[in-house]
């Protein structure tokens, strides 16, 4: 591990039996874990190179208990750390040394479905498919669609603002949420919006949601559901190279066409998803296109031929389009299986999560290939296409001595070239540890301190998952310090009327 | 009041610290077409950001569009369109509520108010649709927040709180949007004579179908009633229930026949195709039946956004108890209330029910005494209230933008 979380509080440490005690007070029985042993399973979380077990773990069942807990951790200077599902890719949940673990796992519970207003209201530990599942019998589901939707919950999504394969026509958590229940650190209990589409005041919930369990923890959330559409097909064509299907994605868009879903894979991907799941992927092509259509059975198949047309004159290979259910889950398959597929090729990946403007494609390949040389590491990429996001995947060996850290080099010049190319560090796995130091390639230290000023005004003292997202800690008191430029003239040289 | 014209970014920064440095409130404003909208403020001169009016690119291809906060709404508009694009979420043009000059507003002020159209219920408002931002806080810095690509997690979203946040956090200088293709053609379905809680039912069982409904309202009978209700020649006076379809020809046309049979049991349902379509939710838009130059033109009016479900009982009531005229959007979740003067345009009243229907109401026209003695926005629960006040210092500490405006009796 290479990067420097915040030094353990000695004081807290030398007072851990004590501290304990106290919670087991607070959340009775097996909700808080103390043993070694028991801890391991929340040493790290799907960034698992990283790990550190926490001081203590505590898992509460009620919006009280929590609340209890943050005050208690507030009045005396204790660091707390929001667990969901542990499925993170940045380390956004892992554990702090001298910090308490909130494991929200027992907030399981759907709280109302109200299919009239097209809502669902859940506990945060409720995973993101089992809110489809519980709306299905009446054609609805909740849009977006994380890869890792049978795992991660649906607090880890607000937290991180998740997407899917889906959100370039859904949108992305922040796009598909109402309100929340959400506890501060002082313990205090807020509601923010509810079942109507806009809540009062400024949009609190928009900035609660993609905050990385820096702000506040969710303990209940309102989400929008969508009834299904008719039908989808999807169209798979292959590519001579990644330049022709990233200028066919880019006719598509410039078409007006704003398809379900628009994935490529390299060829290295593909290979690698068609060894593990064959779908019939063509093995001969660089670059394999899957555009999925959703809505009436009509719509659906005259865009299918409109994108069609454009795969052909953008000089695709070979084509398949779904002409069943079956055939176009087959396509996806390979696709959602991409990360366990690559995993079985490599003894070790890290997966990346930069993006650039669509129209740059080609040239981050490109620069990418250069990497992969330079740092003599096998990269096998997937991209969300449709909105330019890049996943690529870099294969290593933590048991060769310097690998991890040569991928973990490869792995940030990725994202600085994404940032280069005009575009940001990532686009749906948050910043966690992983992304911390790279920060300030995006942001000026103003930007950052202006970020932090807000974290401020939900968290006073810092106490809110620490060491995560931002580069430098300051304290809060000299953020709120406004620096008057003496000697400045009244609104000087303007024109004024 | 001093009237400063800014010139460029720079400009605002070197205002900002300025009027910091004495402890002088600024009012922001872009052409100053929604200035009648909140509470009084305490302003010693006015930014007038009018001037960063440039379009710095425009690339179709990547949906996006980065532009000065002070570009013309109305000029930017017809830019995209003539790529067939648009702003999905519709923005509302209050001019005609408020009776201010027609073709005002930049596209800082449309962010600022975040006041969406129609197509709310199905692509969002303005907050979804900003992606990054250049903006000076009340430290007298300029940070930037988001990106400039369509799918972003990097930092907090701080664009969330700009939209609708009435230019009380920071000032805005350059922005970057999503924009989105224009749908190819457009038809309303319409129920004619249904009544508000009839309609409600209606609406929810579009936007429930798989038929993706992009607008959903209703008009009561008495709102149409008069000439200049901006919905002439639509009806023959009977309320009227809109259902909008958009998208590929074939597809409206497939939707519409599936739609007017999943209605059946609501009513009979006829259709207007395109331009008929097409200024029929323009004026639903931005309220013309309640034009300040209407017959409704003299009472103030509320915005109550609720659980669209909620909307017809919710509307009905107000209506009865104030002798006011309802209309809705948004399925029920966006009622507007015009109802006959009061010292206080009964916001006790309306404020009380909004809440029990888990809503909130906004007083968005009303004289300034009235406004002087009544909350504009919503007063919100104490914790919430407090946070709210801590997030405004965390951008602008001093307190110097537009002082005021979103809370009352903040001012002498
Ligand atoms: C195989 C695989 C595929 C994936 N595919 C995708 C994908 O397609 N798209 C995508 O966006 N992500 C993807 N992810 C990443 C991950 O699943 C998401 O980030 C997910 O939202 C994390 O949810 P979680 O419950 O596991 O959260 P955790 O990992 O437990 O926590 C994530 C963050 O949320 C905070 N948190 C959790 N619960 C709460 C709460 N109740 N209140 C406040 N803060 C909280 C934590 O502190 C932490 O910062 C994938 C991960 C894997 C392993």
């Amino acid at each position: 591990m290479s990067i420097k979380m915040p030094l353990p509080d000695a004081g807290v440490l030398g007072r851990r039996d004590e501290i304990v005690a106290d919670l087991r007070r607070i959340v009775p029985g097996e909700g808080v874990i103390s043993s070694a042993a028991e801890m391991v399973p929340y040493e790290s979380d799907a960034l698992n190179s990283y790990r550190q077990p926490p001081m203590v773990v505590v898992l509460p069942d009620t919006t009280e208990q929590v609340a209890q807990v943050l005050k208690y951790c507030h009045a005396n200077g204790i660091r707390v750390v929001p667990r969901g599902s542990g499925t993170s890719l940045s380390g956004g949940s892992l554990p702090l040394a001298d910090a308490v673990l909130l494991g929200m796992g027992k907030f399981k519970r759907i709280r109302e479905i109200d299919f009239d207003n097209r809502i669902v209201v859940t506990e945060p530990g409720v995973t993101n498919l089992a809110i489809s599942q519980a709306v299905a019998h009446a054609g609805f589901y909740y849009a977006p669609d994380p890869s890792s939707q049978i795992a991660c919950s649906i607090g880890g999504n607000i937290a991180e603002n998740s997407g899917g394969v889906h959100c370039l026509k859904y949108g992305m958590t922040t796009n598909n949420v109402l309100g929340c229940e959400i506890v501060l650190i002082t313990g205090e209990i807020l509601r923010i919006g509810g079942k109507a589409l806009e809540c009062a005041g400024y949009d609190l919930m928009g900035v609660i949601t993609g905050s990385e369990g820096l702000l506040g923890v969710v303990t209940e959330i309102t989400v929008r559901i969508l009834q299904k559409p008719e039908t989808a097909r999807a169209v798979m064509a292959g590519f001579p190279s990644v330049e022709s299907a990233g200028e066919c994605v880019a006719r598509i868009i410039a078409a007006g066409i704003i398809p379900a879903g628009m994935e490529i894979m390299d060829k290295p991907a593909t290979a690698a998803a068609e060894a593990f799941v064959n779908a019939g992927y063509p093995l001969d092509v660089e670059a394999l296109l899957i555009v999925e259509l959703d809505g009436p059975k009509v719509e659906v198949d005259e865009l299918i031929l409109r994108v069609d047309a454009i795969a052909r004159a953008c000089g695709q290979t070979t084509c398949q389009i779904s002409n069943s259910e079956q055939e176009r889950l087959l396509f996806w398959a390979g696709r959602k299986a991409a990360f366990p597929a690559v995993g079985r090729i490599s003894p070790d990946y890290i997966c990346m999560d930069g993006t650039i403007p669509r129209g740059r494609l080609a040239e981050a390949l490109t620069r990418i290939r250069e990497l992969s040389e330079k740092y003599q590491l096998r990269c096998a990429n997937v991209f969300h296409a449709g909105d330019g996001n890049l996943h690529p995947l870099i294969l290593f060996d933590a048991n060769l001595p310097g690998e991890m850290d040569r991928a973990e080099a490869f792995g940030a010049d990725i994202l600085r070239t994404c940032v280069e190319l005009g575009g940001v560090l990532t686009g749906e796995h948050g910043v966690g540890v992983e992304k911390r130091d790279l920060m300030p390639e995006m942001f000026t230290e103003i930007d950052l301190n202006q970020q932090q000023r807000l974290k401020c005004a939900f968290d006073s003292q810092g106490l809110l998952n620490p060491g995560k997202v931002f580069p430098t800690l300051h304290r809060c008191a000299e953020l709120g310090r406004v620096h008057v430029h003496a000697g400045k003239l009244a609104f000087p040289e303007l024109p004024r009327f | 009041m001093d009237i400063l014209k800014i010139r460029d970014a720079a400009d605002v920064e070197q205002a900002v610290q300025a009027a910091l440095a004495d402890e002088r409130p600024l009012e922001i404003i872009g052409h100053g077409s929604k200035r009648a909208i909140g509470q009084t403020q305490a302003a010693d001169a006015v930014l007038d950001l009018s001037a960063l009016d440039a379009v710095v690119s425009y690339e179709p291809n990547e949906l996006l569009l980065t532009v000065g906060a002070g570009a013309p709404l109305a000029d930017v508009l017809s830019l995209i369109d003539s790529k067939n694009q648009h702003f999905a979420f519709e923005p509302m043009n209050p001019a005609r509520l408020l009776g201010t000059g027609d073709d005002a507003g930049t596209i800082g002020g449309m962010l600022a108010s975040g006041l969406a159209g129609p197509r709310r219920v199905k692509d969002g408002g303005a907050r979804d649709h900003l992606l990054g931002a250049h903006a000076v806080s009340g430290f007298g810095e300029t940070f930037k927040t988001g990106g400039k690509v369509v799918k972003n997690v990097t930092g907090y979203d701080l664009c969330k709180l700009l939209c609708g946040s009435w230019g009380t956090l920071a000032v805005m200088t350059e922005v970057t949007l999503k924009v989105m293709p224009r749908p190819e053609s457009q038809r309303t379905l319409v129920l004619r004579g249904l009544d508000d809680l009839a309609a409600v039912r209606a609406m929810t069982a579009a936007l429930g179908s798989p038929y993706d409904v992009s607008g959903a309202a209703h008009l009561p009978a008495a709102v149409l009633r008069h000439p200049d209700s901006g919905m002439a020649g639509v009806g023959d006076g009977r309320a009227l229930t809109l259902l909008r379809l958009e998208g590929i020809d074939a597809s409206v046309k497939h939707r519409a026949g599936s739609l007017t049979a999943a209605l059946a049991s609501h009513g009979a349902v006829d259709g207007l195709d395109d331009d008929a379509s097409a200024g029929l939710w323009q004026a639903v838009r931005d309220v013309t039946p309640f034009a300040a130059i209407g017959a409704f033109g003299a009472w103030p009016v509320w915005r109550i956004v609720c659980p669209p479900a909620a909307g017809g009982r919710l509307g009905e009531a107000l209506a009865a108890d104030t002798g006011g005229a309802v209309l809705y959007d948004w399925g029920g979740g966006l009622i507007w209330v015009a109802l006959p003067g009061a010292d206080d345009a009964r916001a006790a009243l309306v404020r009380g029910r909004a809440e029990a229907a888990g809503g909130h109401a906004m007083l968005i026209r009303a004289p300034q005494s009235l406004r002087d003695a009544t909350d504009v926005f919503h007063p919100q629960q104490s914790g919430v209230a407090a946070l709210t006040r801590r997030v405004k210092h965390s951008f602008d500490p001093k307190d110097i933008f537009n002082r005021g405006r979103m809370t009352r009796g903040t001012t002498p």
